[in-house]
């Protein structure tokens, strides 16, 4: 404990004093030791992330590197308050069952086999984690796959770890799917149309390569687990098992999410339609569709804000929004950005690949909000230096949710399943036991989206 | 009035190192939902109660997950329930017991039951000795007969 604050100290102090000798001025330095502090502090101090939060938000005030009203302009409400909309209404969507019955779907295949098993579940995963989000997503499917493989008397271990691979891929398809996707889409103006034409189709491509990398990878456990299915008799009896009668409450839930993605999806044409500025709709659905769940369950209403919603990662997302905010209002970013452009020697192809592969590189480490908030004001700095930004912000995105697949603590996805299989199987992973397949699947698929950054006209 | 005036001295607990299986039985036997597990210097290290042993016995995500989809209990419950003489009383405890003291009043002891949501509270004396325990019909036997309608 001792020796990782001394670390944190000398390491966040140490960058503070280089980047001054190499340019900066005492505030932009302060800024990025702060924040490279807090990010230290989140990798060394997970529990008590929100705590250095505060304080390093006290001292970025007190010393007059930020004033006030900038700093709540950074803290990016806007994100927090989609965050909060899109949560109460998952919140409704567990309590009337639709999670219930989107698991039952997967029971419910018929003539089951093992790489029949392993293509629904990978595809369930990653568009259950494309339509809520990676977190809600990755628990419903360990729970399904838990039941079945008990079911079949097989260790669930090797189709956890497919949930949880896919289920990071599926997260990088929409707005919907990642904190990063909404913190990206508001910061560039990108719209949800954007993400399904660009973001949803190589989604797609790394699935499928991921898929048939799995098959191959744990050819062993399908052998397996086909075996068993011969023995027991496909999922016959499990059918029998199930019971969710489709009730009106489901039906209205289902509705009620149906419509919100619906207009979602739609919300760039009629802002368009409307005269309204990017995003507003985006920002403004969740809300509306939280608000009505609120009216129609209004004795319900406290609890979906308080029960549902994640507070606590939501305080720290918002103060941490602050603090990388910090770096632009400094000018470090604008420094930085021409440190960067300066390296790549303006080429976009160049920076591009950098950016990919750094964020890959970092969110397998680190938590991928953290990282890209990071990047966030960087890019931003990189546009008034000339350069096009849009291949930048999917760079960033795509290695932001697909670097989380490298290591067991690469994304919020990976430590969620990894608990649950540990609790109720009493299965520890240790670090190599992921990190082979998880390794092969994030260099491949980040290879995938890199040559399809490079190659193709449409991202640019 | 004192939670000593009302508190049941001869207090039934069990060991850290009983099986699982047996504090059941005696819970079932005692006709209670829960005891105070104490260990062999008569420390309080925890309370065992029947929701200790749902909790195990159900997925740890269940609560997450919203209901449960099978008309008949999984395969997993009543494997975990089979597997209770494996466990131990100190693995399933809880370590966090909330507790009171000789000197507490009954209006601040039903309080912590309120709030707490704890069905009975261990009194334990400085050392940490458990030297009695108070359940919320002790508390309102009390009051009952504070106002001379007794209950019983």
């Amino acid at each position: 404990m001792l020796k990782k604050f001394i670390l944190l100290i000398f390491i966040s102090l140490g960058l503070g004093i280089f980047t001054k000798h190499i340019g900066l001025n005492s505030q932009q330095a302060l800024a990025i030791s702060i924040f490279s502090a807090s990010i230290l502090g989140t990798l060394f101090f997970w529990d008590f992330r929100v705590a250095i939060s505060f304080l390093g938000v006290a001292i970025l005030l007190v010393t007059k590197t930020i004033d006030l009203e900038n700093l709540i302009r950074f803290a990016s409400l806007e994100v927090i308050l989609f965050l909060v909309g899109m949560m109460v209404l998952v919140g409704l969507l567990r309590e009337v069952g639709l999670f219930a019955w989107l698991v039952t779907l997967i029971l419910r295949v018929r003539k089951l086999t093992a790489k029949k098993f392993i293509l629904v579940i990978s595809v369930i995963s990653a568009l259950l984690s494309c339509c809520v989000d990676e977190v809600t997503s990755i628990i419903f499917m360990v729970a399904a796959i838990l039941e079945i493989c008990d079911y079949f008397e097989v260790e669930a271990t090797p189709y956890v770890i497919i949930s949880i691979i896919m289920t990071n891929i599926g997260s990088m398809g929409t707005v919907l799917g990642n904190p990063i996707g909404i913190l990206i889409a508001t910061k560039s103006g990108l719209t949800f149309e954007d993400f399904i034409l660009k973001a949803f189709p190589i989604m797609w491509i790394c699935l499928l390569t991921a898929i048939f990398l799995v098959i191959f990878w744990y050819r062993k456990a399908i052998k397996k687990l086909d075996e068993k299915i011969r023995e027991l008799g496909a999922n016959e009896m499990l059918i029998k098992l199930i019971s969710v009668p489709p009730e009106r409450q489901l039906k209205l839930g289902l509705g009620i999410f149906g419509v919100t993605l619906f207009f979602i999806s739609l919300h760039h044409r009629l802002e368009l339609l409307w005269k309204l500025e990017t995003n507003t709709l985006l920002l403004s659905v969740p809300l509306i569709s939280s608000g009505l769940v609120m009216i129609w369950k209004w004795r319900r209403a406290r609890d979906y804000i308080v029960k549902d919603v994640d507070w606590w990662t939501l305080l720290f997302f918002l103060l941490l929004f602050a603090k990388a905010g910090t770096l632009k209002y400094t000018g470090a970013t604008d420094v930085l950005a021409q440190k960067i452009s300066f390296l790549v020697r303006g080429n976009p192809s160049i920076l591009t690949s950098v950016i990919l592969w750094i964020s890959a590189a970092g969110s397998s480490v680190l938590d991928n909000v953290v990282l890209v908030a990071a990047f966030i004001p960087i890019v931003q700095s990189l546009k008034e230096l000339g350069f096009v930004l849009q291949p930048l912000w999917w760079a960033l995105l795509f290695g932001g949710c697909l670097g989380g697949n490298v290591t067991l603590v690469g994304s919020t996805a990976n430590i969620v399943a990894l608990g649950i299989l540990e609790k109720e199987k009493n299965i520890r992973m240790t670090f190599f036991s992921w990190f082979w397949i998880g390794l092969t699947v994030g260099l491949i698929t980040t290879a995938v989206v890199w040559l399809a950054l490079l190659l193709l006209p449409f991202y640019r | 009035m004192k939670v000593k005036e009302i508190m049941v001295k001869d207090v039934a607990s069990i060991s850290p190192e009983t099986g699982a299986d047996e504090a059941l039985v005696l819970l079932e036997k005692m006709q209670i939902s829960g005891l105070p597990v104490i260990d062999e210097n008569s420390k309080l290290v925890g309370m065992f109660t029947e929701k200790d042993i749902l909790s195990y016995i159900l997925p740890s995500y269940i609560e997450k997950v919203g209901r449960f989809i099978y008309e008949e209990n999984p395969k997993s419950t009543k494997k975990k329930f089979m597997e209770l003489n494996k466990i131990k009383v100190r693995q399933l405890m809880r370590k966090d017991v909330v507790t009171t003291t000789e000197e507490t009043t009954l209006c601040e002891a039903a309080r912590i039951m309120l709030t707490q949501k704890a069905r009975r509270i261990p009194v334990i004396d400085k050392s940490g000795r458990v030297v009695g325990i108070v359940a919320r019909c002790d508390i309102l036997k009390a009051f009952a007969k504070e106002t001379g309608k007794p209950i019983s």
